[in-house]
């Protein structure tokens, strides 16, 4: 009987298996795209600062249009006014007079085709990258490397945190947004894991406080980005609404997020 | 209104029951297997000349009141020898009767065009009964016998798909169906991600379904019943039997602790731990097994009682970073007693509980949760007469709910611990249910349920402005968590919030002629348990919240009508049903909402609603050596939730949607044909419109990433699911007079290798940055064979 079991038991595949098949989509009508990502690296004056507007195109082509000719300014508390001039027609739109402050209160104007777009945002601290851990036998399969970037989390308030890890191997950038709600006060990391990093491969890790709103945004932005995601356990996909209303025509939203944090970097070459 | 009336008819029934009555005596007992003394729930007792009958009940008991005079009693079973044999009712008697297991070459006594006019005229209706027999002469994947997926096979009845767990009827979710095994409630019904079901076949009798009309005796899930009765075990001689499959084996052992008065069985099951290992390439667990007793014990003709116990386990691992566990418990003393030979009462104490384990230890934590209970139940069934039983009794259920706790599995984790608030609930019901044959051909079933649910004190709950936990930002036009404005801390002892509802059901069945009825019912039920789920299909993680001041009960209001009909004395039967459902307070969850270690669950939550209609035929092959059935569906099932202001845009801009179980078509066949006594075959065909799913209609570029934006919700379809399976069941020795008996299981699941998308998802490829559609399929084709044995 065992032995008999022991050839099926070879004889039997498993045949659960993901491939890749082409399917038929609806195309919606193109929506503005605000990247407006106010960066303050720790340690630099912040002044210069770049906000980007593409258009949202079909799911499977390969690059998005820029939307060019659009007026940008930021203001502030103190009414000052930051105009964001465009670089040719790359859809970035620059200025280099900014005045970040840490808890300052900033509104951004987009005015494209007609259309005027608004939105408020606080600019938002965060701590400091302390030092990074390096495990190669780490990660869901125990053969990955892993890097766990740690940092102190300040008791006294309500954090959120928005990590990016960017390094050669992937062709786009690994993010991750943490609360503090299970590890408030405590010294914590922001966790990366890939399979083939070498030693000598230079991984950077960036550090982003955020508000709650953006904590939640970007929340849902990755769930349905993550190549995780999906599954019998998928959770219902929606339709992603930043911070940024159209004042002239409401329905016509934007995507997008008008986000400003104080960044902290850290250059970590693997071991 | 509608109470009131009922509350005078059944007594004014009575009176005409009664009132023009010669000398009237009760023939009573129970039936059961010749061979084991299992007792037999549903076999038939008919007095032909009468033209009247009844049914033994889930513990083998019949119990029935005719004039004085000597009749021919015949009794007949599925699969079992008929009897027929003469009584002289002149007194009050007690009649067990055994009957045999029908060897197969032997032929029925042909009496059952009587037996199915009695199932025709009965007013029970939208409910499906399947024996342990039949369910194991399905094909089945992996050579697993599983009773949830024999139960899709039948019309409105479907799940979402390979590798999900719970089952769906007439367009409800899986936490709307009540499972009952041995009366005591099963939270989780699914092993390793709904690949087997929990139950283990070899210790199951009998299973019932009901999808509609549903007796007043049942309460607190909207959607169906599914009743499971285990066996008692062979009070008579000492058996085992089992199988040993690729991915599981069973075992069981039954036999007398006193001859002919007790018995005990105990039943194992396990997969085996390495199985899934291809699955991940590394080193991985992923187990399940579960165990199965009960004893039982007659302790005189009036009272027996009984105790059950299941315990299921769920074990996955992950080289040393991923732990979890989950399962079952389930415990349970039920004490029958007659009080005459008329009235049959059941007493049942329940310990029932679900817990869930997980160990994160990458990230150094610990995550558990669970829900418990302590359910009380009465149930009288009172045989007043042939023409006139009533079934009335109590339930009260205590539950506790263990939302989750976090706890650091490391000195030097930052994961802080952290335990959600737990919650405690008392849910009440009084129920009275009466089945009356009003004419010859006009059968009532009328009763009502009156269920209450005390949400009871916890510490902290919170506190809203103007009550409200979700709030809307026009601006942005989203549903936003509300801050509490503070908390409340109650004692155990108080009442937080109270429902209470009348649940009228009512069924009639109006027969047509010999051959054919047609029959109608309407339901309402109340349900104050929730799983909190906003995937496709539950998950082992989920958790179950109470209703109270944030979350409403569900109400179901449940219409259907049918056309019953036999055909060429019950060769063929045919059944048609429609049936019709709303289902007010079904929640829905606010986008990105997050329903795991969330201590304000209100936050995230906004009530809806839900409807499913729909058309269901099943077409019965019932004799010779080709038997089996057509089951066909044609249904809808839609939710909305609207805005609570005009202000406001709702869920999916308040417009129905599809719910994800929503299946337009869904036809099944299945059919077993007997060559001769070594070889019968099985096979089953299925077909299945796409579960609905949500698209992408677009992408954008943020942060370096695409994101894709969606259509509607659930407004795409995956593609339609469909295979085939075929199955072979050898017997080397049929006739062998050795105690040993063996047979061999063959089967080929998926028989032309279709690849069925269990989900379809969309991903940005991180190597390439190039968009793409991700095609998951759980099974190919699975060849499989087991072989069982019993002595």
């Amino acid at each position: 009987m065992k032995k008999l079991l022991l050839v099926l038991s070879i004889l039997f595949v498993f045949t659960s298996c993901e491939d890749e098949i082409s399917v038929d989509l609806n195309n919606a009508e193109p929506r503005l795209v605000i990247e407006a990502s106010i960066n303050w690296f720790k340690g630099t004056a912040g002044n210069e600062q770049q906000i980007k507007l593409t258009l949202s195109a079909p799911y499977f082509d390969d690059e998005v249009p820029p939307a060019n000719g659009a007026t940008i300014f930021i203001t502030d508390e103190n009414n000052n006014t930051f105009n964001f001039i465009e670089n040719g027609v790359t859809g970035i739109y620059q200025n280099s007079t900014f005045i970040p402050v840490i808890d300052g209160v900033y509104n951004l104007t987009v005015i494209y085709e007609g259309d005027t777009y608004t939105a408020t945002e606080t600019l938002k601290s965060v701590a400091s990258i302390e030092f990074v851990e390096q495990n190669d036998e780490g990660g869901f399969t125990g053969e990955e490397t892993e890097l766990k970037a740690f940092y102190t989390d300040p008791a006294d308030e309500e954090n959120y945190y928005f990590f990016e890890f960017i390094s050669d191997i992937p062709a786009i950038p690994t993010l991750e947004v943490y609360d503090d709600e299970f590890t408030n006060g405590n010294q914590i990391f922001g966790f990366y894991t890939e399979e083939e990093l070498d030693t000598g491969d230079v991984v950077t890790i960036r550090n982003y406080g955020v508000s709650r709103r953006f904590y939640e945004f970007m929340f849902i932005l990755l769930q349905q980005n993550s190549e995780e995601g999906g599954g019998p356990f998928e959770t219902q996909p929606a339709t992603v609404r930043g911070n940024c209303i159209n004042t002239t025509s409401p329905d016509d939203f934007p995507f997008g997020y008008f986000r400003l944090s104080e960044v902290d970097e850290f250059i970590y070459v693997v071991e | 209104m509608n109470c009131k009336r009922k509350g005078i008819l059944p007594l004014l029934l009575l009176v005409l029951s009664f009132g023009f009555s010669q000398e009237k005596y009760t023939l009573s007992g129970i039936v059961s297997d010749q061979k084991s003394n299992e007792t037999l729930i549903g076999v038939t007792i008919l007095f032909p000349e009468l033209q009247t009958g009844t049914t033994t009940n889930e513990y083998g008991f019949y119990s029935i009141t005719l004039d004085e005079g000597t009749y021919i009693v015949q009794l007949s079973y599925l699969g079992y020898g008929s009897i027929s044999q003469s009584i002289v009712l002149d007194s009050d008697k007690t009649l067990n009767f055994q009957l045999a297991e029908s060897t197969e070459s032997l032929e029925e006594v042909i009496i059952t065009k009587d037996v199915e006019k009695l199932n025709i005229r009965k007013p029970q209706m939208s409910v499906n009964t399947l024996t342990i027999n039949t369910i194991k002469q399905m094909p089945v994947v992996l050579g697993e016998v599983d009773i949830i997926k024999s139960i899709t096979l039948l019309p409105g009845v479907t799940n979402a798909g390979e590798g999900s767990s719970g089952f769906n009827v007439r367009g409800g979710a899986a936490d709307q169906n009540l499972i009952l095994l041995d009366e005591a409630t099963i939270f989780n019904s699914s092993h390793l991600f709904g690949f087997f079901s929990v139950f283990n076949p070899d210790a199951i009798k009998d299973i019932k379904l009901y999808k509609g009309g549903i007796p007043a005796k049942y309460g607190g899930r909207v959607s169906s019943v599914l009743d499971i009765y285990q066996k008692e075990g062979n009070s008579k001689e000492f058996h085992m039997n089992g199988g040993i499959g690729l991915v599981a084996s069973r075992f069981l052992a039954e036999g007398p602790i006193k001859k002919e008065k007790g018995s005990f069985l105990f039943g194992g099951r396990s997969s085996y731990a390495h199985i899934f290992l291809p699955l991940f390439d590394i080193d991985s667990k992923a187990y399940f097994y579960d165990l199965n007793t009960k004893l039982s014990y007659r302790l005189n003709n009036n009272n027996s009682i009984y105790l059950s116990g299941y315990f299921g386990r769920d074990v996955f691992e992950i080289a040393d970073s991923f732990e979890n566990e989950y399962g079952n418990t389930v415990l349970n003393f039920r004490w029958n007693h007659l009080f005459s030979d008329k009235l049959f009462s059941n007493l049942s104490l329940i310990y029932s509980d679900y817990d869930y384990d997980l160990k994160l230890n990458f990230v150094e934590f610990d995550w558990t949760s669970g829900i418990q209970n302590f359910n009380v139940k009465y149930d009288l069934k009172h045989y007043i007469s042939d023409t006139f039983k009533m079934e009335y009794g109590l339930n009260s259920i205590y539950y506790k709910f263990n939302p989750g706790e976090i706890n650091p599995t490391t000195p030097t984790s930052g994961v802080n611990p952290f335990k959600l608030i737990d919650k405690y609930a008392f849910e009440n019901a009084l129920y009275v249910d009466a089945e009356h044959q009003v004419t010859k051909n006009l059968a009532l079933s009328y009763g009502v349920r009156f269920s209450s649910f005390l949400r009871l004190g916890q510490d902290e709950l919170n506190i809203y402005e103007n009550d409200n936990p979700v709030v809307f930002n026009e601006d942005i036009q989203i549903y936003e968590k509300a801050d509490p404005i503070g908390t409340d801390t109650f004692s155990r002892s108080d009442v937080i919030e109270s429902f209470f509802n009348v649940e009228p059901r009512l069924a009639l069945a109006y027969q047509l002629n010999d051959e054919s009825s047609v029959k109608a019912s309407y339901n309402r039920m109340a349900q104050y348990l929730h799983l909190l789920s906003n995937t496709s299909s539950p998950t082992p993680l989920d958790v179950w919240t109470p209703s109270g001041k944030y979350v409403e009960p569900q109400l179901l209001d449940q219409f259907a009508v049918g056309y019953f009909r036999t055909i060429n004395d019950n060769a063929y039967s045919l059944e048609v049903e429609s049936f019709y459902k709303t289902i007010k307070n079904r929640i829905d969850y606010i986008d990105g909402a997050d329903l795991i270690a969330n201590d304000a669950i209100e936050q995230v939550i906004l009530n809806g609603r839900a409807r499913a209609y729909g058309l269901e035929v099943l077409f019965r092959k019932n004799k010779g050596d080709l038997k089996g059935w057509i089951a066909y569906t044609l249904s809808k099932a839609e939710q909305q939730t609207e805005g609570r202001t005009p202000a406001e845009t709702g869920i999916n801009n308040g417009d129905w949607y599809n719910t994800p179980y929503d299946k337009t078509h869904d036809l099944s066949v299945t059919a077993s044909y007997k060559l001769n006594e070594k070889w019968s075959f099985g096979g089953n065909l299925l077909f299945q419109t796409g579960q609905p799913t949500t698209f992408p209609n677009g992408q954008y570029e943020y942060n370096g990433i695409s994101i894709p934006s969606f259509d509607l919700r659930n407004s795409s379809r995956l593609p339609s699911y469909h295979r085939l399976d075929v199955s072979a069941i050898y017997t080397p020795k049929p006739n062998s007079t050795k105690r040993w008996k063996g047979e061999w299981v063959l089967g080929i699941y998926n028989i032309y290798n279709r690849r069925n998308a269990a989900s379809i998802t969309f991903r940005e490829n991180r190597m390439t940055a190039r968009n793409e559609a991700i095609r998951l399929a759980i099974f190919g084709i699975v060849p499989s064979i087991s072989y069982n044995f019993k002595f």
